[in-house]
């Protein structure tokens, strides 16, 4: 028997980001359903990268959902508000919406700082209502990280992002889940667990050369298409995230100033 | 026939979205600025984004005042006066970049304005590649210059790059060769 032919990349719909040289890293962007952990550390844009994929969503009529458990809204609404795309009328309408993780587990009634097994059933059911009622296409979690200090084991994290990957992407909907890690971190999660069960890494950093200090951003796995592996150079603007190749050039110690 | 009329002349006479390499004597460059923005910005109708890493923006808009060259359409982006570390009042068609090395983050604010100045096409004018050359090797600069060149060709955008002979070199001369349509060569 002929085994069965491999699903062609460009088979796959695709969630466009509106952010140009990500969907153009990513063939035309993530495949639909996707659940992409967003790692790097402190101050390289990865809060920037998710709002400004919720809104280019928001704009285009996909429902947008926002979990922060770090910010409060009012202060991610203040770092959105500078766009020039952006519009009030997205939260007004209902097609973007903030939530905060600690107003979802006070009315889960989940008050201690250890989930068990059926903590994590209580808590992806809850938010698989909240993606149902809100008619969901695009989710991000501000960070997945402090989710996961409340589950301890590796075993938990693992069963955690697996039923929440499956039902997001069951209902279609496209999530990117934040991961803190330190700028020394050699893996892209705090447990080394996320990135194996996600679709997709996208990893952000800090590249310092020659004393200069350029923010980067590269794909390092995304499921469902082809896509560059190679590193870019991100800037954070009003008109968005804008990317251009990391030159090579500079990684080679040859003459000249 | 000035300086000014001259190179003006050749410019006006430049196919869609050229590269061009612009050889100078450092006593033309004030001739060479006025003639190539009164071309550029006000004949031509384009947005003109001036990339300088030679002298800060404020010396080259407080000459373009003097000169009476309007700067509604024209942009600056400044490598150099951070590194300089001077302060002063900053214009609102400038944008700073820290320092000459920091070549991917020139690219990303002329794409910034490219962007942010949709009505109209752009001329990117490169001040210069001598004084990029002091702080950046030589294969880093020719990848910065290929990528450059190549993406404001595809935004049918018109590329200028500055070359003062006093400091030229051979790798420079080659560099400017392999990027450029034309070299014009600025004459008495």
């Amino acid at each position: 028997m002929a085994p069965p032919e491999r699903e062609k990349p460009e088979d796959r719909a695709r969630c466009v980001t509106g952010i140009d040289g990500l969907d153009s890293i990513l063939s035309g962007g993530i495949p639909r359903g996707n659940t992409v952990l967003v790692t790097g550390s402190v101050g390289t844009g990865k809060t920037s990268l998710c709002l400004e994929f919720l809104v280019h969503g928001a704009l285009a009529g996909e429902n947008s959902l926002f979990i922060s458990a770090t910010e409060a809204s009012d202060k991610l609404l203040q770092n959105i508000i500078p766009y020039d795309f952006f519009d009030r009328k997205l939260i007004k309408d209902g097609r973007l919406v903030f939530l905060d993780f600690r107003v979802i587990y006070d009315r889960l009634g989940l008050e201690k700082t250890e989930f068990d097994f059926e903590e994590i059933n209580i808590l992806i059911r809850a938010l698989g209502n909240l993606v149902d009622e809100l008619k969901v296409k695009r989710l991000v979690i501000d960070s997945i990280t402090s989710v996961c200090y409340r589950l301890k084991t590796q075993e938990n994290i693992r069963d955690f992002i697996l039923k929440l990957g499956s039902m997001l992407s069951s209902r279609g909907c496209t999530s990117l889940l934040v991961s803190e890690i330190s700028p020394a971190e050699e893996r892209y999660s705090l447990h080394g667990v996320e990135e194996a069960i996600a679709d997709g890494v996208l990893v952000t950093g800090n590249l310092e050369r020659r004393g200069d200090l350029l923010r980067t951003i590269q794909v390092v796995k995304m499921r469902g298409t082809a896509h560059s592996r190679a590193k870019y150079v991100l800037d954070l603007t009003t008109v968005g995230v804008l990317l251009v190749p990391l030159l090579k050039g500079g990684s080679v110690p040859t003459g000249g100033a | 026939m000035t300086v000014a009329a001259s190179i003006g002349r050749k410019l006006l006479g430049l196919p869609e979205a050229a590269a061009i390499a612009l050889r100078m004597k450092a006593d033309h460059y004030f001739d060479v600025i006025r003639a190539l923005l009164d071309t550029f910005a006000t004949k031509k109708s384009l947005d003109a984004i001036y990339v300088t890493s030679t002298i800060p923006s404020a010396s080259i808009i407080n000459a373009l005042e003097v000169l009476e060259v309007p700067l509604d359409h024209i942009y600056f982006v400044d490598s150099i006066s951070q590194i300089m570390m001077s302060s002063g009042q900053k214009h609102p068609h400038a944008i700073f970049v820290e320092s000459p090395t920091m070549l991917e983050n020139l690219m990303l604010k002329v794409e910034f304005l490219i962007r942010k100045t949709q009505d109209r096409h752009n001329v990117v004018i490169l001040d210069s590649i001598n004084s990029l050359a002091i702080h950046n090797n030589t294969k880093i600069l020719s990848e910065f210059l290929h990528i450059l060149v190549n993406n404001l060709r595809s935004k049918e955008a018109y590329t200028v790059i500055f070359s003062m002979e006093e400091y030229e070199t051979e790798e420079i001369r080659n560099m400017l060769n392999l990027v450029s349509d034309e070299t014009l060569q600025v004459e008495e």
